[in-house]
């Protein structure tokens, strides 16, 4: 049996769906942007997957060009959480609720 | 000249207002100077227009807006004709009388600038009323008047009982006003203008130009009078307005702004005598009703300025009644005849307890005087000439014009003549009991024993004022004022004159000398060795009900609590609890309330937002693949 | 010097040079306010004094194009209907600053605030583009809202500021938003008062139109002059305000809304006044009975005063929705001698406040005797409130009853009552419990105003409303053209609008006007 266009979908869907839930549910800011990666990913996968079924490379495009700003995000992003952590002693979303009511 | 001195008359009082006000509020003795020269010129010059027959009209432009179809043009319009002119002479010469007066009275009184000052604000608004030729500034001198008047009562302010009695008597008249107010505005929309000259003529032109509405305006403006001569139901200010400083109650209360009332009705008669009109019937009634009542009362009041001043407005009922009284065949002069004759006497008779009152270091009970017929002699004499003339002894001048009143009376209505009559009984009753008790009877108190008789500043005008008292009947003043109402004067002599109430109409003479004489001569059987009051014991409940005034006061409070007062409270209750309260606290607590509820989605809570926002995703997909 | 635009910009520029001065320079900031509020007072009585009395055109014009593709063009004049208020406000403004002696934290602050208010308003009056018009009222009211909640008294201030903020600029809103409507219902060519009203009289708008324009206007501007039942920001406002900005709110500011009604509303839409302006008519005895009643009851003086305040208001109110020369004329005389005697009222109710830290009347007592001055002009003050003749007061209310007695209108006959009698009774009563009966203790040491310099702005006042209460006609004469314009609008058979060209602008106005007009 070759793997048909379903599922890779399915990967995706799950690789998606777990980052979700990483998202929601953690607590650590690091596990947090790395479940962000992952349904980041979730969609790199699904749209190569849609550009190999149907000969049409702007999929691929699409995924060089989401590389590239997630690495531009990642580089921003760590650095915020790095100075976070340094500035409290803490990546834990509960100890940053300053701005709230 | 002629054309200049109305002006200056009625301008010289404001200016001595203005001056003293502006410069010596603080130098009593330069007020006073001030203020008497403005008042004895204002007589001089007034004495000038008089003997030169002056009339006409002389305006100056206050407001005046016209488009076609309306015109509202109010000037500042001064009339002379027989009625201004006698009528400038008497305020004028009554007040100067008074002034000089004060200037002994008021001697030690700080406020003495201001005293003169609100004299003299007082002269010039009472002149303006004299004078007016439009309603409008008419209107305006009876406000300033009124305002005057305010200043004056409420003179001793620190006073409780002062600054109540002033505020009671400009509200009072505030609603007279109201109607005064109403009818000059349905006049002047009914026959387009304002001028006193122009209404007679239209009037004249035109006698139904009114209408159905005659009635009602000619009780409009009764009602102007009603207010400021004290007529019932509005008569209760009057009393209470004696806290005042006495000559203000012998110039105000007494001879000149309470007068103006019924002189507004003499003035405005042309208004209230058109056919279909039955205005004078209830002016008649009123005034009767107000003599009767106002007599009763004045009956059991221990109160020296309070027994002449339920006098003034038994008085002031009987001129109002001699208006309503001569109809369309008849015209008012009797009423304004007993308007000048009563100035004279009224004033003397004020001032004359004004003198007692000094003697006496303000006693005014007189069941704590008695003897000073020895101790004030001047006084004495001066007062008993002032109160044969108001109970109508002949030849005093009273008798000739309340005789005047009597016979129109004995013409026009047998009901009220014999009210009138009555009234005459119980003046003569209550005048001599006064003079009995405080006078002539044994002293009641320690205070009489120090008595001395006032200065010659006070003595003089109590002097001058009693020679018109005693003579005013020989003037020719009532063909005087006939000149006004079209009719021809008659030359008579002096003994024609005092005999002629009797050939013209000898019920009315004989009856009015009957009632008198039977008044003395039961004040004189009742009060002659008194030294307690017999009639609380002899009339019980009765004597309680006069002495008490009928409960008016006590009415009108309850009258006003249940429903002027009753209405603000309400609407107080409504501003602050349903309009600021339900509806805007309504308004801004239910957007309020939405925010707080909003606010709890917005927990700031990263994770709480990603999951409503996949929830929320999820549910769209939902809706738009699944169906 | 007299110009228009002199009296405008002075105060405002004079509030751009306190921006710039350090705030350290205290007396500075005084000297400068008084001096920017002195000689546009001085330059708006030359003004009054040489305009040309009877003739109802638009005189000492300016016009300067500004925005061409929108219309709008800076252009002021006076003409009868808003000399008087011009007059009324530069005197005021005056006295507001000589007054603003008892601010003593952040001058540099409060008076640049008052000079803005003050400049603001007197543009507002004096504009005949709607855009400056509505601009300069805004500049005016925005420092209220500011100046009562950083300079304010009482607990309740807070309250008061939000309470006053959004009840204005709901107001505010409202109007634009039918100022906006007229604009583009006109065609959206010119924001130019005289030229609309030149185009609306030649070809009216639908009367569908007019009568959904005009309640927005009515309510909007009604809502900025406490039409009820939309007043109840104005006593509480009042009575948190400091003393200036009181005098210059209830005096001054407030009459815009109902110089708007004259200028714009009722002019420009002249059947959609014909079907509200009853509305109107009922609705201003809420003012004048409802209100004196409730003023009845009050016993803060400020509360009092600011109720009394909203009750006269309804004078106004009737005058204008009389629709006859007789009432709006008088309404107009009401609008300047109320600002004058506000201004006065609140300017000695600041006073007492200063001297005695309460104004609770019954606290009060026999001060007469203390304060021969103040309390003698207090007593003016609250007679001339009843309507006593001699002050401007009277003229004006009387005006107005006799031209809504002529317009028909039975309802006189409760104003009238409210006028003489329940106005009679809160002015009374307040005269009883704070001047006469008996000085309590505490205040045995209260003192006087001192010297001439303080008893300026007071005189001043009490002067405009002698000065108009014995020779209204000074007024009448020159509002009569004016108003007869606007009556005769509605109620035909001239036209709206202003006699003449206006010289200075006549081409750029003209443009465009072929599109709505059929000359």
């Amino acid at each position: 049996m070759t793997p048909g266009l379903e599922h890779y979908l399915v990967v995706s869907l799950l690789l998606f769906a777990l980052g979700l839930l990483g998202v929601i549910i953690r607590r650590n800011l690091l596990v947090i942007y790395m479940s962000l990666e992952m349904m980041l990913n979730a969609a790199n996968l699904a749209l190569v997957a849609f550009s190999r079924f149907n000969n049409n490379l702007n999929g691929q495009v699409m995924v060089f060009f989401i590389i590239t700003v997630a690495a531009a995000e990642v580089a921003v992003g760590l650095a915020l959480i790095v100075a976070l952590y340094r500035q409290r002693q803490s990546a834990h979303v509960e100890d940053l609720a300053t701005m709230k009511l | 000249m002629e054309y200049y001195l109305p002006w200056f008359i009625l301008l010289l009082p404001l200016a001595s207002a203005v001056a003293i006000t502006l410069t010596s509020l603080r130098k009593g003795v330069v007020a006073a100077r001030l203020s008497i020269g403005a008042c004895v010129l204002a007589f001089v010059l007034s004495a000038v227009l008089f003997g030169r027959d002056a009339s006409g009209v002389t305006q100056f432009n206050w407001i005046s807006l016209s488009d076609g179809a309306t015109s509202f043009i109010a000037d500042i319009a001064l009339r002379l004709d027989p009625l201004s002119r006698l009528m400038l002479l008497v305020v004028t010469g009554v007040a100067s009388a008074i002034h000089v007066y004060s200037f002994g009275y008021m001697r030690h009184d700080p406020g003495m600038g201001r005293y003169f000052a609100g004299l003299s604000l007082f002269m010039f608004s009472m002149l303006g009323i004299v004078l007016a030729d439009n309603l409008l500034m008419l209107f305006i001198f009876w406000e300033l008047v009124g305002v005057s008047s305010y200043l004056l009562i409420g003179f001793w302010y620190e006073k409780e009982a002062a600054a109540d009695a002033a505020k009671k008597a400009f509200l009072t008249n505030r609603v007279g006003d109201f109607g005064f107010l109403l009818g000059i505005i349905l006049v002047w929309a009914l026959l387009g203008t304002l001028d006193i000259g122009a209404l007679k003529t239209k009037l004249l032109t035109d006698p139904d130009a009114l209408g159905a509405l005659a009635t009602a305006a000619g009780l409009l403006l009764f009602c102007g009078a009603v207010g400021k001569s004290a007529q019932f139901p509005l008569h209760v200010w009057l009393p209470d307005a004696m806290e005042g400083p006495t000559p203000v109650s012998a110039l105000i209360h007494a001879a000149t702004m309470v007068a103006a009332g019924v002189y507004l009705l003499c003035r405005l008669f042309f208004l209230l005598d058109v056919p279909g009109s039955h205005a004078l019937v209830v002016i008649a009634w009123t005034g009767g009703l107000t003599a009767l009542l106002a007599a009763l009362m004045a009956v059991q009041q221990d109160d020296i300025k309070r027994i002449l001043a339920y006098s003034t407005l038994s008085q002031l009922g009987y001129m109002v009644m001699a208006v309503g009284l001569s109809g369309s065949a008849d015209n008012p002069s009797p009423a304004m005849y007993h308007l000048t004759t009563h100035a004279f006497f009224k004033a003397l008779l004020f001032l004359g307890a004004g003198s007692v009152i000094h003697a006496l270091h303000h006693e005014q009970n007189i069941w704590r005087m008695g003897g000073l017929v020895r101790r004030l002699p001047l006084t004495f004499w001066t007062f008993l000439v002032g109160t044969l003339a108001l109970c109508g002894v002949p030849p005093l001048s009273g008798f000739f014009s309340k005789d005047g009143i009597l016979a129109l009376a004995q013409h026009g209505n047998l009901a009220l003549f014999a009210l009138a009559v009555l009234v005459a009984g119980l003046t003569a009753f209550y005048m001599f009991r006064l003079v009995f008790v405080a006078f002539i009877g044994p002293a009641k108190s320690q205070a009489p024993d120090h008595a001395h008789e006032s200065p010659p500043v006070m003595t003089a005008p109590l002097v001058v004022l009693a020679v018109p008292s005693v003579l005013a009947g020989f003037w020719g003043i009532n063909e005087y004022f006939g000149q006004q109402y079209g009719a021809r004067p008659v030359e008579h002599g002096f003994l024609a004159t005092l005999i002629e109430p009797f050939t013209h109409a000898p019920g009315a003479a004989l009856s009015g000398l009957i009632a008198t004489t039977a008044g003395v001569a039961l004040a004189f059987a009742l009060y002659r060795n008194a030294v307690t009051d017999p009639l609380p014991s002899r009339l019980g409940l009765v004597a309680r009900w006069l002495r008490d005034r009928f409960y008016f006061d006590e009415l009108y409070a309850g009258l006003i609590r249940w429903t002027q007062d009753a209405l603000a409270a309400v609407a107080d209750f409504v501003d602050r609890w349903v309009v600021a309260g339900l509806v805007v606290k309504g308004v801004q607590g239910s957007v309020e309330l939405t925010g707080r509820l909003l606010r709890l989605v917005q927990t700031g809570n990263l994770q709480t937002y990603s999951f409503l926002f996949a929830a929320g995703v999820a549910l769209l997909l939902y809706f738009a693949l699944a169906r | 010097m007299a110009s228009l635009s002199f009296i405008i910009f002075c105060p405002l520029l004079a509030a751009l040079l306190i921006a710039a001065i350090p705030r350290n320079f205290k007396v500075l900031f005084r000297l400068i306010a008084l001096g920017a509020t002195f000689l546009p007072a001085l330059a708006a009585v030359r003004l009054f004094l040489g305009m040309e009395p009877a003739s109802g055109r638009l005189q000492y014009e300016e016009f300067v194009p500004w925005v061409y593709s929108l219309g709008i063009s800076y252009h002021v004049g006076v003409d009868g209907l808003n000399i008087g208020l011009i007059l009324m406000g530069a005197i005021v403004g005056f006295a507001a600053a000589c007054i603003s002696r008892e601010i003593t934290d952040r001058e540099k602050e409060f008076y640049l605030l008052l000079l803005l208010m003050t400049g603001g308003i007197l543009g507002a009056f004096a504009s005949y583009d709607l855009f400056f018009f509505y601009f300069f009222h805004e500049l005016a009211l925005v420092p209220t809202f500011i100046m009562i909640g950083v300079w304010g008294r009482g607990d309740r201030k807070n309250y008061a500021t939000f309470k006053i903020t959004l009840y204005l600029s709901l107001g505010a809103l409202l109007s634009l938003i039918g100022l906006l409507a007229l604009y583009l219902q006109a065609g959206g060519q010119t924001f130019n008062i005289v030229e609309l009203t030149r185009r609306l009289s030649a070809n009216p708008l639908s009367p569908g139109a007019q009568q959904a324009i005009f309640p927005l206007l009515m309510f909007g501007f009604g809502i900025l002059v406490s039409l009820w039942p939309f007043h109840t920001w104005a006593p509480l406002g009042y009575a948190a305000a400091p003393t200036a900005t009181a005098m210059m709110h209830a005096g001054v500011i407030k009459k815009f809304g109902l110089y708007g009604l004259l200028r714009v509303a009722v002019p420009l839409l002249p059947a959609g006044a014909e079907s509200w302006l009853p509305v109107l008519a009922l609705l201003c005895l809420g003012n004048l009975v409802y209100c004196g009643l409730v003023a009845m009851r009050q016993r803060d003086f400020n509360l009092l005063l600011g109720n009394s305040s909203v009750a006269h208001m309804g004078f106004v109110f009737l005058g204008i929705a009389s629709l006859s020369l007789v009432g709006v004329t008088g309404a107009v005389l009401v609008m300047v001698a109320h600002g004058f005697l506000a201004a006065l009222s609140f300017a000695l109710s600041g006073y007492l406040h200063q001297r005695l830290g309460t104004l609770e009347m019954v606290q009060m007592g026999g001060l007469l005797k203390r304060l021969p001055f103040i309390g003698t002009v207090l007593a003016m003050a609250l007679l001339a409130g009843c309507g006593l003749p001699g002050f401007a007061n009277f003229p004006g209310e009387a005006l107005v009853l006799f031209g809504a007695v002529k317009a028909g209108q039975w309802w006189v006959i409760l104003a009238a009552w409210s006028g003489l009698v329940i106005g009679g009774v809160y002015m009374l009563r307040a005269i009883r419990q704070i001047l006469h009966g008996h000085l309590p203790e505490r205040w045995a040491g209260v003192p006087d105003a001192p010297h001439a310099w303080h008893k300026l702005p007071y005189a001043l006042l009490l002067a405009g409303l002698v000065v108009f209460g014995c020779f209204p006609g000074l007024l009448t004469k020159r509002i009569q053209p004016n108003a007869s314009r606007i009556v005769q609008a509605v109620n035909g058979p001239m036209l709206a609008g202003f006699p003449g060209e206006p010289e200075a602008a006549g081409y750029w106005l003209a443009r465009g006007r072929k599109v709505t007009g059929h000359e």
